[in-house]
């Protein structure tokens, strides 16, 4: 039934499959909905936060997802700045990925402020020395710059082309491509390495507290170099994970392989500079103001295990298997690589924001736990059921994969109804 | 002609040229100022902002207050700064006791014409009435007195009168040996004994750190319920490194209650008529003088009261139910007076509702700490509601006595008395008083004063009474004061940290095998109370410590030993 | 001149009373805790805490230390951190001022404090039927979603700088009042006074070696100065050791 509004060449299930696939995601996000509801009506005594843990789940989730969310920059920078042309397989879905994860993420900060009417306040008196504030200018700017990115995805659908004044926008918009995957690269830049500086500059921490260069803390710089190593790697895994539940092939086989060499050269530079980073912190940083670096990793569950695993376990070694070609041309090691490098990125946000804040500063301070309500989960979720939701339609009505129908057309051809590509553009 | 594109014209020039004036930019940034508060927030009250003098009623010290006022509201109270007694300082219950007429818990009306009637009835029937005041000394008291001489068989019952209603001299004292005294944590008047501190060596005998032995400059570490055994070894020449301090003198020994070894320290190490002196009453009217005596609640017989009245509304001395009631017959008909659930309205047949702090005009005898005599009136800062009852008048009117103006009537003795000097709170300046008349005298009470007698020259050594133990030994009580009710704002030391234990929170040293949270009863002979564990390593293993409370006090007095079960 | 005010603490005279933690709240309309707040969800300006040499029973010896905001002079990590500019350091008084009415409630300064000295309005704030006449009408209320804390009673600074140029003192000069909580301590146990002033007790209290500053080398100047004679309760100014047995579990 709406057959015409999928790209032509390209299969996809019936509307009533697809409707059956979106109910469970629809109700999940029902659910989280109201979680959010729930917060934003009754206040913030609806979570678990509390003045000691004043970052939560959210937080970290956050920060986890703008890290997983950074191919979109990152791959358009790689595409249309260094003429990598190959990733062209890829950019329309990084794009939606992005737009879901910061979007996401937007949202669920907005729950997360006490005070979410006063959002505009920091645009209206920033404050130059807050990290926050270059956080919420960049994120904003970038949310618009990836919703620019995503109208031609949605332009090229096949019905909307169909409208003149759309399709004359559309190729308008291409030939800014450019300048758009420019200042993406450059507001990314900033956020990714703001969101680390928001923990780098907080000299009242010593376990986050980082010295730097000019301005900026070492962690601006590591939050951005791991952002760009995970983000290759989280749109191999999705790309697999789309194949997986489309049963079509999508991209060609040389793709992943680039993403993953990308990623595990982005993550070997990571790992070197955070080993640095380390070390400079607990023998200087840290003991000069006089946190012993030894005593985090006293305070029980978090030992030294939990370094250990995000740069080595989790670091080094996808990096290695990634930069390794034998390794790296199976898609098992790839793949596990690949979500490994993910997990590390993941490890080291809640590392920097659910660490940071149990651990003690003052000696007659316990060590404090935390773990989220149902409240902060359900709000979360409908996180997650946006993005599948949104990925699930673009997936359906727009041209995310543009290599699939090339690997249609090669594969073993079988009676089906729906139809051919015979000629013209599509 | 006037066209639409010169319209669209100037209105496009104007919204430009407005953009460039700071009027939006204002706009924009005053538009936060309508977000500054959103409704349902309240809006303190504006007025004139005044001072109101009174004292503290929450606790027999009967501290110096300085309320400051929104027009009559006092919104803030501060200590008298040079008050001779207090000086200035107060307790976090009086820093905030201008909360209590609204506090959620208050007990609210009672059937007070069902309990005249009932009270009728038992008087009618012959049977004897008495009244048991929980603070006395008031002029209140002095009406119960009166009103049970007035009443055929009317008893006074008091509880027992600690040091044997003598006076603690601190400021004599250059040794204090405590058993377990929360001396620098409640006892007295904090402000004098803060004021007296630096002229005494505290030496605590206690099974736990508590406030005071954290603060003591000996801290003895006791098992607990071996303190009468350590008093005793010292009585006897042990422990000569105590002994010789004592020797040096002057010496005061206090204990919980007057345990015979406590008497006989103070008697052997000559603390009698130095650091314990006794001390004579604020003078009262001639008139007054056949009033009832005294009696402490032991001494009435068993099974004889049959009308029992109940005075709670100053926080005193709480004497366990379990012991009253064997004072009663058995068709007793009792009533409390009270602004509280939590004492003995839950014993008594009939709860009337009195007024509380700052609303009732009272007044306050003088405390343990103070050598002399005193006169200090708690004004009413706020109307007490139309539904309180006035204890004393209720009373008085019972027996067909006339009380209304009794406060006033002491007052005028007093000052015909000529002794003594009144200390006004406004400029903290002294007057004889006797060159003060009557009615300069009553203004200034009521302004905010304070008379404090001339030390007696006739005074007669005081003589202890030594008297059993009667707590659960294991148990430690920390002491709260105000009958149960304290101000909301107590949160903050109870829920919001845990810098005091709340009403039913009991304090455990981890080893002994609970966790943080858990529910368990405190148990006794006399019955259990549920309560929540709070770990802490401070108590050792064999102690208890709760927070007192009259249920509380219900449990461990008479009881040899309290353990803690699961429940 | 300007004015750097400022406090020094004698632990060795603070009983734990919590005075000064009821007069704080009654002085800046904090409200009751809510059904459900515990020490962690709590607003407390003010909080005492107990600390204890870390020794068993019954070498075990105990103090209490009072923590407020500690009104950092150097780089004041609270206000660097806030996006909007909801926190100012008032360069004539040394007072890190909350500006409430702005705050976004990101909490990010609470995050930055390292004295947890900041406090986050998790619900509105409500108070029994009537107590509301009450309120102080020097401070306004804050509703919920916003973090607040100690401002060295800026409301009766505010009524002492309008008395003194009724009087005829000039703006630039400090004026003298003390907070809530100073005027609470029975025990006369929290001083209050103009560090800047030589002549002032705090002044001269602050130099002593007894005195000392907690997380002194973080580097934030803290105003507060806490005394005490004993070597032991020197060292909560330290940072935390674990293993140390110093780990507090009430307070």
């Amino acid at each position: 039934m709406d057959k015409e509004f999928i790209t032509r060449g390209v299969k996809r299930c019936s509307g009533g499959k697809f409707l059956l696939w979106l109910t469970p995601w629809a109700l999940l996000l029902a659910f989280g909905l109201y979680s959010a509801a729930l917060v934003l009506i009754k206040g913030l005594n609806q979570t678990n936060m509390d003045n000691r843990f004043a970052f939560g789940l959210w937080i970290f989730l956050d920060l986890t997802v703008i890290a997983l969310g950074a191919g979109a920059f990152f791959t358009g920078f790689l595409l249309y700045i260094l003429k990598i042309d190959d990733l062209k397989a890829v950019i329309n879905s990084a794009v939606v990925i992005g737009l879901v994860c910061y979007s996401g993420a937007v949202c669920v900060l907005a729950v997360d402020v006490g005070q979410p009417l006063r959002a505009w306040f920091t645009f209206w008196y920033p404050n130059v020395h807050s990290m926050l504030t270059e956080v919420t200018f960049c994120i904003s700017c970038y949310l618009t710059v990836l919703a620019i990115e995503y109208l031609p995805i949605v332009l090229k659908n096949r019905r909307l082309r169909e409208v003149p004044s759309m399709l004359v926008f559309e190729h308008e918009l291409h030939k800014l491509i450019y300048v758009l995957a420019g200042v993406g690269t450059f507001l990314s830049f900033f956020h990714q390495g703001s969101l680390g500086g928001l923990y780098g500059v907080l000299r009242g921490r010593p376990f986050a507290f980082r010295e730097g260069l000019a301005l900026w803390p070492s962690t601006f710089f590591l939050f951005i170099i791991s952002a760009a190593a995970v983000g290759p790697s989280f749109i191999l895994l999705t790309t697999w994970l789309v194949e997986k539940i489309s049963r079509k092939k999508l991209v060609k086989p040389e793709v992943p392989g680039l993403l993953a060499r990308v990623s595990g050269l982005m993550l070997a530079v990571y790992v070197l500079a955070k080993t640095v980073d380390t070390l400079v912190w607990l023998n200087r940083t840290s003991p000069d103001r006089g946190f012993q670096g030894w005593q985090y990793y006293s305070w029980r569950p978090f030992g030294t295990w939990i370094l250990f695993a995000e740069i080595v376990a989790f670091g080094l070694v996808p990096a290695l298997i990634l930069l390794s070609p034998k390794l790296r041309a199976h898609a098992g090691w790839r793949l596990s690589a690949a979500a490994m490098a993910c997990c590390g990125v993941a490890l080291n946000r809640f590392v920097m924001t659910v660490q940071t804040l149990a651990l003690p500063t003052l000696s007659f301070d316990p060590f404090m736990s935390y773990y989220p309500s149902w409240q902060e989960v359900g709000t979360f979720l409908a996180v997650v059921a946006y993005g599948v939701l949104v990925y699930s339609f673009s997936f359906r009505y727009f041209q995310l994969f543009p290599q699939e129908r090339d690997l249609r057309v090669q594969a073993p051809p079988q009676r089906e109804e729906s139809e051919l590509v015979t000629a013209g553009r599509y | 002609m006037t066209t639409r594109r010169d319209l669209f014209k100037i209105a496009g020039g104007a919204a430009v040229g407005a953009l460039l004036t700071p009027a939006p930019w204002r706009m924009i940034t005053d538009g936060a100022l309508w977000s500054e508060n959103w409704p349902g927030i309240p809006r303190p009250a504006r007025g004139e902002i005044r001072a109101k003098f009174t004292n503290c009623t929450l606790c027999p010290a009967g501290c110096a207050m300085k309320a400051r006022c929104v027009g009559d509201q006092p919104i803030s109270i501060a200590g008298v700064a040079g008050h001779p007694l207090s000086h200035g300082a107060l307790c976090p219950y009086g820093i905030a006791g201008h909360h209590l007429p609204y506090h959620p818990e208050r007990l609210l009306s009672g059937a007070v014409e069902d309990a005249a009637a009932a009270i009728k009835k038992g008087i009618g029937e012959g049977g004897r009435i008495a009244v048991f005041d929980t603070r006395p000394g008031r002029t209140a008291s002095w009406t119960y007195r009166r009103a049970m001489a007035s009443l055929p068989g009317g008893l006074y019952l008091r509880p027992e009168a600690a040091l044997n209603g003598d006076a603690v001299d601190l400021s004599a004292a250059r040794t204090v040996l405590s058993f377990g005294v929360p001396l620098l944590d409640g006892w007295g008047t904090p402000g004098n004994v803060i004021q007296a501190r630096g002229n005494f060596r505290l030496i605590q005998v206690e099974a736990i750190e508590s406030r005071t032995a954290a603060m003591a400059d000996v801290w003895l570490p006791t098992n607990p319920g071996e303190e009468r055994a350590i008093a005793s070894l010292i009585l006897n020449g042990g422990m000569d490194h105590i002994a010789r301090e004592l020797e040096d003198g002057p010496v005061l020994v206090l204990g919980p209650e007057d345990w015979p070894e406590i008497v006989e320290l103070n008697r052997k190490y000559g603390a009698l008529g130095r650091t314990i002196v006794s001390r004579r009453d604020a003078p009262v009217p001639d008139t007054w003088k056949d009033a009832a005596p005294e009696m402490e609640w032991a001494d009435a017989a068993e099974g004889s009261i049959r009308v029992l009245l109940i005075d709670e509304t100053a926080p005193g001395a709480y004497v366990p139910w379990h012991s009253i009631e064997t004072r009663l017959s058995r068709d007793a008909v009792v009533v409390a007076f009270t602004a509280t659930r939590d004492g003995y309205a839950r014993h008594a047949q009939f709860a009337l509702a009195t007024a509380v702090f700052p609303e009732a005009l009272d007044d306050i005898p003088a405390a343990v700490d103070s050598p002399a005599g005193v006169f200090r009136l708690s004004t009413s800062m706020v109307p007490s509601a139309a539904w309180t009852i006035d204890p004393a008048m209720f009373i008085a009117q019972l027996a067909g006595i006339d009380a209304a103006s009794a406060l006033r009537d002491r007052a005028d003795a007093i000052c015909r008395s000529a002794r003594g000097n009144v200390f006004h709170y406004a400029d903290q300046k002294s007057t004889p008083m006797k060159a003060m008349k009557a009615d300069a005298f009553w203004k200034s009470l009521n302004e905010g004063a304070c008379w404090i007698d001339d030390l007696d020259p006739k005074a007669h050594a005081p003589q202890l009474v030594a008297r059993a133990a009667t707590r659960a030994s294991n148990v430690s009580l920390v002491e709260t004061c105000g009958a149960g009710l304290v101000s909301p704002l107590f949160s903050k030391l109870h829920e919001e940290s845990h810098v005091r234990l709340a009403r039913h929170e009991i304090a455990l040293n981890p080893a002994v095998g609970f966790c943080d949270g858990e529910r368990v009863a405190l148990q006794t002979d006399c019955g259990r109370i549920a309560m929540t564990v709070l770990l802490d390593p401070s108590i050792p293993p064999g102690s208890i410590q709760t927070a007192t409370g009259a249920d509380v006090l219900d449990l461990c007095g008479g009881a040899t030993g309290a353990k803690v079960v699961r429940i | 001149m300007n004015a750097r005010y400022g406090m020094t603490i004698d632990i060795d005279r603070c009983n734990g009373c919590g005075a000064c933690m009821v007069a704080c709240a009654v002085e800046n309309n904090i409200p009751p805790a809510h059904a459900g707040a515990n020490d962690r969800k709590g607003l407390t300006w003010i909080r005492v805490y107990k600390v204890d040499n870390g020794k068993e029973y019954p070498e075990r010896r105990s103090a209490f230390v009072p923590v407020l905001c500690q009104q950092c002079g150097n780089e004041t990590p609270c206000a660097h951190v806030c996006p909007q500019q909801a926190v100012d350091v008032d360069p004539k008084t040394g007072v890190v001022g909350q500006m409430p009415e702005r705050c976004l409630g990101c909490r990010y300064c609470m995050a930055a404090c390292p004295y947890h000295a900041r406090y986050f309005n998790w619900w509105d704030p409500a108070w029994p039927k009537g107590m509301e006449k009450t309120l102080n009408p020097s401070v306004a209320p804050r509703m919920r979603g916003v973090v607040e804390k100690c401002n060295f009673c800026h409301g009766r600074w505010h009524e002492a700088r309008e008395r003194a140029a009724a009087n005829g003192l000039a703006a630039s000069e400090p004026v003298d009042y003390v907070p809530a909580c100073v005027e609470a301590c029975p025990a006369g146990a929290i001083r209050f006074g103009n560090l800047n002033d030589s002549t002032s007790e705090v002044a001269h209290k602050s130099k002593e070696p007894d005195s000392f500053r907690l997380l002194e080398k973080l580097g934030t100047d803290p105003k507060i100065y806490y005394h005490s004679k004993r070597d032991w309760v020197k060292t909560i100014a330290e940072a935390p050791r674990p293993g140390a047995g110093k780990e507090n579990v009430r307070g």
